[in-house]
């Protein structure tokens, strides 16, 4: 610890004088990078993609095709009471879905598939997609 | 020629009854040119609502769907022609629409991201 500060006292009491690495523990560290470089690149690090990375959000439809056909999976955005349709806010689907959703319902009450006034009661144990609580 | 789909809700008959019907409704379909795809059945069930039709109240009824190529012309003459047939309840004709690509699903995030830019 002296030896260094004493070396680095010299060196600014002799500024002119030309600065040869001295073997000192500091210098022997640069004396061994300034021969290999390699090590020095090597400390970089590595570009990888984030390994941490989440995977894409998507709604509970996602890559499912939505048909008129299909009363169980409608009736699943149907209220039990009143057999409206749910809205955005409720069921939690991206906009594309909703609107599907909502086309096949109207679709489905006019071609005579589904109730308009209340849902199937056999659909009435499927499991809750909305997470909306009902008195029960 | 587009592609239709004809679903036909079918009055609660008989076996034998509801095959003389839908013979009948493809030899219509044939009749004004339609290239008929398949049938499909999909299930005698109870109606969600009490459909009233040809002076009957039903409440029962056969489900069936019927793809076929046709010219877009024949649509009101067999949608006419299906109206005044006493064992059908319900005609209906639809476009069968090109899939929509799948890839482009989903942009939950994007949506976020978007209604938070114009909600600033």
């Amino acid at each position: 610890m002296f030896a260094l500060s004493f070396s680095r006292l010299l060196l600014q009491a002799f500024p002119k004088q030309p600065v040869t690495p001295r073997a000192t523990a500091q210098c022997i560290r640069s004396l061994k990078t300034s021969q290999q470089d390699p090590l020095e690149k090597d400390d970089m690090p590595i570009k990888m993609e984030n390994p941490y990375k989440q995977p894409p959000k998507t709604c509970i439809l996602c890559n499912i095709t939505v048909d008129f056909k299909n009363v169980q999976l409608l009736s699943q955005f149907i209220s039990p009471h009143t057999g409206r349709v749910y809205g955005r806010h409720t069921t939690g689907l991206c906009g594309r879905k909703q609107k599907e959703v909502s086309k096949a319902i109207k679709k489905a009450r006019s071609m005579g598939f589904m109730s308009v006034t209340l849902k199937n009661p056999q659909f009435m144990k499927d499991p809750d997609i909305c997470g909306i609580k009902h008195f029960e | 020629m587009p592609r239709y789909e004809l679903s036909v809700i079918l009055k609660a008959m008989r076996r034998p009854e509801t095959a003389a019907v839908l013979r009948r409704t493809v030899e219509t379909l044939f009749e004004r040119g339609a290239v008929v795809r398949g049938l499909e059945n999909l299930g005698e069930r109870r109606l969600p609502y009490n459909i009233s039709k040809h002076n009957c109240l039903h409440t029962h009824g056969g489900y069936f769907s019927v793809d076929f190529h046709a010219s877009p012309k024949i649509l009101s003459g067999l949608l006419d022609h299906l109206e005044r047939d006493i064992d059908v309840l319900r005609p209906t004709v639809l476009k069968k629409d090109v899939e929509v690509s799948e890839a482009q699903c989903c942009g939950l995030q994007n949506e976020k991201a978007k209604s938070n830019v114009t909600s600033r």
